[in-house]
């Protein structure tokens, strides 16, 4: 029975997305001869999470809407950086697409990668982008509010333990050194190197705090084993109106954010390079890439740069990764 | 239990749903037994296919090739000396003798009835007691606990494969070092990514990757046994083993009750552990076999208990895996987190909700868990009597599909090149080791456990601020430490005696 309506249900979206697809791929024009095969489409993260997902997801709607079909190739390692060989490697000719998400602009400015993604790359677009939060577990009798853990973190200097990842010069480790000077609290930092270990440690008691993007953790905040009690904002969104924003506990700065985006090598023809934009553009706003990406908590602030808008968004995270680790004494 | 008839009969209740448990379970069977391939290859492979699916279609195929891959990798350690996953490594030690000595059938025989019987067992305790454990195995284990474990492990298993103890441990210790190449578990900073050689300097990214034990195992494992079957045949002294038919009877399997009930709880233990997993689980399972028998000096010459222990805990690490996969939503291994990504991508997330968001759901995954186990029973007999038969294959066609199989699988574990080349060069170094009495498995489990056990010990440490003595404070860790420490004295008096023994007695001869 179930079956039978999911299949119809399946049946009827693939021809309305068929019918659609056409409708919209005759607006954007094909260059000449391509693409005659499939792309390749590099995720330089394991199969399974959220790089992937969201890569699969554009791949899915950058099909239907234009007709471009997508090998998904995870190439993990190395924390983002075992891919990067590979990409650069491939000619220059648009059939390789690579995801990569902000650990990228970081690794460039500390100096880890030599490819400077705003340059050596040209962002085809951005299409998630996300602010932080902290959680505490809501049974932990010590903190029910932000005020709480400031005053925990006050009257327990260097007590408060802090899940992170522990990536010298990562977006979250700079982001939470913001923090603590404007507040003048003295939060420890327990590295980890597996994003899903910090929620069992969370949940398990093993840490205080958790710091990290609200789609990630949003089953756990479905189930109540985790509640945020402070948001990396200007403003406070609606979903988390009860939650103050980092500008109200009285930290003046711009928070870095998580992006995730699509990068071809610098020198793709123009015109395939016009028409894997356009694609992107239009996939963006497909009906089931727009249900995934508010899955995922990422409908809250605008998540779409094109590419002028992403090269933005890079070079300024780069200006800030550099102050700060100027003032951090590292990187060169 | 009316959950589970649900369960089971939603599974067993349309075509379309037997058609995909069944292709599921040929499937893990075959790339499990196929040397070279793995579960996670098939995993990989058909990860797309997966969105197109029901969401209790795909998340029931992941669980039966889990199931059905920790199975079939038994089957090609048994008859060429080549573990399809590191979970069946152990597996080796006393597979592959057995089927140099002809029994080969016996050892298949064991290994399919009880990897089903673990597999079974797991499946059971996993549907009785998944939210109740799990919250356990999380508050009660954080990372100086499992550091702890580590320790533990490596210290009842440094001398598993290798002649004597101390070669054992300097297998570990190699094992351990390779385990430092890559990116550091906690500043992300790249380790020995630079070389220079002859004055020839090279930097790669691709090696911040690290060296993965998949193409290590490759290479130990199937590299290494191709090239000295090779050695072997040009020399001329190469017998090809008999293909028996021979299954074990009755009374062999009453012979080994006691080994696998300890290997049904330790594997259940270790698995429940997020990351830990199976690979322990029969490293602990054999190690202990060998600890309590009376018998001692006779594993690794073709013991079928061997068998038993390794294949009883890898498999009852199976269910258990899943329980913090489902109670939490915190994925232990490779497979178990390709499984987080498909219910994701169905909009679905493990948790504590998910036993009441999607109930049915998880009780069909239980429900062919259970049946998949209950599957490779009868299958795996089947599979018994013709997969023997492979052995009748002259090695010299047979090698060139293995090898082949094995660069293919090296490749597609993380689609990078380095990882061809590790398994080459581990190839090499495996022949190379051979006769040395070092323990290529020994190495490989180093390997594993170094990479977990790194990053535990830096957790520990930032959480007990830098005091290696914080350890003694938890309970847990310092039972387990205690237990680690008298276990490698215990073994060192053992070892200083057998050999002070063994010296007397060539004395006493020579006089």
């Amino acid at each position: 029975m179930k079956t039978n309506k999911l299949f119809m249900h399946l049946a009827a979206g693939a021809l309305a997305v068929g019918l659609a697809g056409s409708a919209v791929a005759a607006e954007i024009a094909k260059p000449a001869g391509f693409p005659t095969r499939p792309l390749t489409m590099i995720v330089p993260y394991g199969a399974g999470g959220g790089s992937d997902q969201l890569a699969r997801a554009m791949a899915n709607s950058m099909d239907k809407v234009a007709g471009i079909k997508f090998q998904v190739v995870n190439k993990p390692g190395g924390g983002g950086t075992a891919a990067i060989p590979d990409f650069m490697l491939a000619p220059a000719d648009g059939y390789t697409v690579m995801e990569h998400i902000d650990n990228a602009v970081s690794a460039y400015a500390k100096g880890d990668i030599n490819e400077n993604p705003a340059t050596d790359w040209v962002p085809i677009c951005t299409t998630q982008i996300t602010f932080s939060q902290i959680y505490v577990r809501p049974d932990d009798s010590r903190f029910s509010s932000w005020d709480d853990v400031v005053s925990y973190a006050k009257a327990n200097p260097g007590k408060l333990t802090m899940a992170n990842l522990g990536k010298v010069g990562s977006m979250e480790l700079v982001v939470m050194h913001q923090l603590q000077d404007a507040l003048g609290i003295d939060v420890k930092q327990i590295a980890f190197d597996k994003p899903a270990e910090r929620y069992g440690a969370l949940i398990g008691g093993q840490v205080d705090v958790l710091f990290e993007q609200p789609g990630d953790v949003r089953s756990f905040l479905d189930a109540g084993t985790m509640k945020p009690v402070l948001t990396f904002l200007d403003e406070r969104p609606d979903v988390f109106a009860e939650v103050p924003t980092h500008l109200e506990a009285g930290a003046d700065f711009d928070a870095l954010q998580r992006f995730r985006g699509f990068y071809v090598k610098k020198g793709v023809p123009a015109d395939r390079l016009n028409f894997l934009q356009a694609a992107c553009a239009a996939g963006f706003e497909e009906e089931s890439y727009a249900d995934f990406n508010r899955k995922k908590y990422m409908h809250l602030i605008n998540s779409y740069r094109d590419t002028e808008g992403s090269i933005k968004l890079i070079n300024g995270a780069v200006d800030t990764y550099r102050a700060m680790y100027k003032q951090l004494g590292i990187g060169g | 239990m009316v959950d589970f008839l649900a369960g089971t009969l939603a599974l067993f209740g349309d075509f379309q749903t037997i058609m995909i448990f069944t292709f599921a379970l040929f499937g893990g069977m075959l790339f499990g037994a196929i040397p070279g391939v793995n579960m996670l290859t098939l995993g990989a492979v058909i990860l797309p296919f997966t969105i197109a699916m029901q969401p209790d279609h795909a998340i029931m195929v992941f669980a039966t090739i889990y199931c059905a891959g920790v199975f079939g990798g038994a089957i090609t350690a048994i008859l060429f000396n080549i573990p399809g996953a590191p979970e069946n490594a152990p597996t080796c030690f006393d597979g592959y003798p057995m089927t140099q000595k002809g029994e080969a059938g016996k050892a298949i025989g064991a290994a399919v009835s009880f990897s089903a019987l673990g597999g079974a067992v797991s499946a059971v305790m996993m549907m009785a007691a998944t939210p109740l454990i799990a919250k356990w195995a999380v508050t009660s284990f954080g990372p100086p606990e499992i550091f702890a474990l580590i320790c533990f492990g490596l210290a009842v298993s440094a001398s598993v494969g290798a002649k004597t103890l101390w070669k054992g441990w300097m297998s570990i210790f190699l094992g351990l070092a390779i385990a430092t190449v890559g990116t550091d578990p906690v500043g992300g900073i790249r380790r020995f990514n630079e070389w220079s050689l002859f004055g020839f300097e090279t930097s790669s990214y691709y090696l911040s990757a690290g060296i993965h034990f998949i193409p290590v195992i490759l290479g130990f494992f199937a590299v290494s046994e191709v090239l000295t079957q090779a050695q072997n045949i040009a020399q001329g002294t190469r017998e090809r083993p008999k293909a028996s038919m021979q299954l074990p009877t009755m009374a062999e399997f009453w012979a080994v009750r006691i080994t696998a009930f300890r290997s049904m709880i330790l594997g259940f233990f270790a698995g429940v552990l997020p990351g830990i997993g199976a690979t322990l689980a029969a490293f602990l399972g054999y190690s202990q076999a060998v600890r309590w028998s009376k018998t001692p000096e006779k594993y690794g010459k073709g013991e079928l208990d061997g068998v038993v222990a390794s294949e009883t805990a890898n498999n009852a690490a199976t269910g258990a895996a899943m329980i913090p996969l489902l109670a939490l939503g915190l994925p232990g291994g490779a497979l178990t987190a390709m499984m987080l990504g498909i219910f994701q991508i169905h909009g679905m997330e493990p948790g504590p909700l998910i036993f009441i968001n999607s109930h049915d759901l998880v009780w069909v995954m239980f429900a062919a868990m259970f049946w998949a186990n209950v599957a490779i029973l009868g299958l795996g007999w089947i599979q018994t009597k013709t997969v023997v038969h492979i052995l009748r294959i002259p090695f010299r066609w047979l090698a060139p599909g293995i090898l082949l199989l094995a660069v293919i699988g090296a490749f597609a574990l993380r689609n990078l090149l380095i990882d061809v080349w590790v398994m080459l060069l581990a190839g090499i170094v495996g022949y190379l080791l051979r006769r040395t009495g070092y323990s290529a498995a020994g190495i490989v489990l180093g390997l594993i456990l170094g990479k977990l056990g790194e990053s535990a010990f830096a957790k520990s440490m930032q959480l007990l601020d830098y005091s290696a003595l914080g350890f003694i404070d938890r309970p847990i860790a310092a039972f387990l430490i205690i237990a680690a420490i008298l276990t490698v004295v215990n073994s060192i008096i053992r070892e200083i005696r057998a050999t002070r023994g063994a010296k007397a007695a060539t004395k006493m001869l020579m006089d």
